[in-house]
């Protein structure tokens, strides 16, 4: 024989490989990937849900885009969610990690369990808990203002068309807090001390230590909790629909709750699906840009 | 100088951590009160005579004993399988030579980024073939599904850092796969393995919009959906409300507390390596 069968050793064993990848691929195609080709099917037609219905190609999208103003507000408020995490929770986040690194090991754990204790609640406790504290009549915010004598900002938060969007950001912001402080602690645990002294050494100051020689350090990790940020905001929904149902007058809307009303309130099946496929589009070209652009600021 | 000013930082910290916690005082001291109390104009009313029987109410009129037992036995079932596939396509993508590696490795990851209410709409009509809607199984497959492409990088991150001599070893003695994997491998994974059934427990355990869109059968219904009962039928009853949700808080917690470092640790594993 001039063709020799190639040598395959034990870890090119096809039949276990096959036996590992396909269990769990075949249970991600049935419940995530034969879906979004359900959704991209229905998203073609003028279904209701129940009844007859006919394919009329993309004019749910092209709804959508020219006359949708929810839409536009939905993927408005998801930019002003990463806005807010990004450049307010991360810093802050991220300052807090600075001091934790510098306590001593017992305190800084004592104080990182708090403090993620909001991540790990159910986003229905979250969401019933803070509708609760912005409540106008006995809520804990306004009982506060009242007491230190402003009570003119005693407001009713989640109904008020001027602070509604914020109340479910700070809502949403607050129970994500754990989670940035434990990205950058634990970035701020794998960098060398010898980096950091050499830096004393030259006389930085604690301040030119840290945005001269450690942030430029973190960069990549920096990079990471960025585009953790944009798939965890693209995933908000529950809290919505559970405190504030997208009001008043859709000014809280995500696309998840968006969809969720047109397919099971208003009946327009085809209509929430062409919004669904959107969703997953939008959600992977987000992560994918941020990525692309954050990887090439690093190569520079 | 130093004294003072480190003093003060910690206070500060200690106060930033309160107010990390404060909410769910607030909804445990109201929880133990007359329902009438949380109207009254003081700030905090710290309780002079408990009313533990807030909890009692809760307890039969939230279901939380049918619901939670529901809520487990979905959420156990599905941490299990997920962990077993993950720990299988991990391995997989971690030592075997073969060529869509990289791709699944791909598609794995991007499995991240969907959201898992992306499915409520066509899961539908695409469960509604198998007779999976409002039935256990078709709240598991989705919850499997969802947790696969973190779970198997997590697991992956741990794979690559242990060493493949034992086996290579187990092999020339002539071990078979299973028992490769089940005995020598699993064991040395342990650390990842506890990471990805917790995390998995606590996603699952506390997942809303997929339960309560497809499980319709109050006999079926998960821990979440006590506090949504409450809201509807026993709107002004605040006090059991309050007590429904310390009680819905609970499990999750207690389970975080107990295995905070491992939480952190894996949970943390991907974003340090990029």
């Amino acid at each position: 024989m001039i063709l020799r069968r190639r040598d395959r050793g034990p870890f090119e064993n096809r039949l276990v490989i096959a036996g590992l990848v396909l269990p769990g691929m075949a249970v991600m195609v049935f419940a995530m990937v034969v879906p979004l080709g359900f959704s991209v099917y229905y998203s073609l037609t003028d279904w209701a849900g129940f009844g007859d219905y006919q394919i009329v190609g993309l004019d749910n999208y092209k709804e959508i885009l020219t006359d949708d103003p929810v839409f536009w507000r939905s993927l408005w408020n998801v930019l002003l969610l990463i806005l807010v995490t990004v450049f307010v929770q991360n810093p802050v986040a991220f300052v807090l990690a600075a001091v934790l690194s510098h306590l001593s090991e017992k305190m800084s754990r004592f104080l990182r369990t708090a403090y993620f204790i909001p991540a790990v609640l159910s986003l229905v406790i979250v969401a019933k808990l803070w509708v609760d504290i912005f409540n106008p009549t006995f809520g804990l915010l306004n009982k506060v203002l009242i007491a230190v004598g402003l009570k003119s900002l005693a407001i009713s938060w989640l109904s008020d068309p001027r602070t509604a969007i914020w109340a479910v950001i700070w809502i949403i912001v607050w129970q994500g807090f754990g989670w940035a402080l434990l990205f950058y602690y634990a970035g701020l645990m794998t960098v060398p001390r010898e980096i950091e002294e050499a830096a004393r050494i030259d006389g930085a100051t604690w301040f030119q230590t840290y945005t001269r020689v450690i942030i430029p350090y973190l960069t990549p990790v920096i990079s990471s909790v960025v585009v953790i940020d944009v798939v965890y905001s693209m995933k908000q929904m529950e809290l919505v629909y559970l405190s504030t149902g997208g009001g008043p007058g859709q000014l809280t809307q995500l696309l998840g709750v968006h969809l969720y009303q047109k397919a099971f309130v208003a009946s327009e099946y085809g209509y929430g699906n062409a919004l669904s496929v959107l969703l997953v589009v939008v959600s992977m070209g987000m992560a994918l840009v941020v990525q692309r652009l954050l990887r090439g600021g690093q190569d520079r | 100088m130093r004294r003072p000013l480190t003093k003060l930082l910690h206070v500060g910290l200690v106060l930033f951590a309160f107010s990390q916690v404060f909410p769910l005082l607030w909804v445990f001291i109201y929880s133990i009160q007359k329902s009438g109390d949380l109207f009254g104009p003081e700030l905090l009313k710290l309780p002079h005579d408990p009313q533990w029987e807030n909890y009692a109410r809760a307890f039969t009129d939230g279901h939380i004993l049918q619901y939670g037992l529901n809520s487990l036995m979905v959420v156990t079932a599905s941490t299990v399988i997920s962990t077993a596939l993950s720990f299988c396509m991990a391995y997989a993508i971690a030592r075997m030579r073969w060529k869509l590696k990289a791709f699944a490795l791909g598609a794995i990851t991007l499995g991240m980024v969907i959201p898992i209410h992306a499915t409520l709409l066509p899961n539908f009509i695409w469960f509604g073939y198998f007779g999976l809607i409002d039935t256990r199984v078709g709240i598991v497959v989705p919850y499997v599904a969802f947790t696969l492409s973190i779970n198997t990088l997590i697991y992956l991150g741990q794979l690559r850092n242990l060493p493949t001599s034992v086996e290579e070893a187990a092999l020339i003695d002539g071990a078979s796969w299973p028992r490769i994997l089940w005995s020598v491998v699993l064991p040395l994974a342990t650390p990842a393995t506890v990471t990805v059934a917790v995390n998995t427990f606590l996603t699952n355990w506390n997942e809303f919009i997929i339960a309560n869109t497809y499980l319709a059968t109050d006999e079926l219904r998960t821990l979440p959906f006590s506090i949504i009962r409450f809201q509807g039928q026993y709107s002004s009853d605040y006090a059991a409300q309050f007590a429904c949700m310390v009680m819905v808080a609970i499990p999750p917690l207690a389970l975080y507390l107990y295995f905070s470092q491992r939480i952190m640790a894996g949970a943390t594993a991907g974003a340090v390596k990029g």
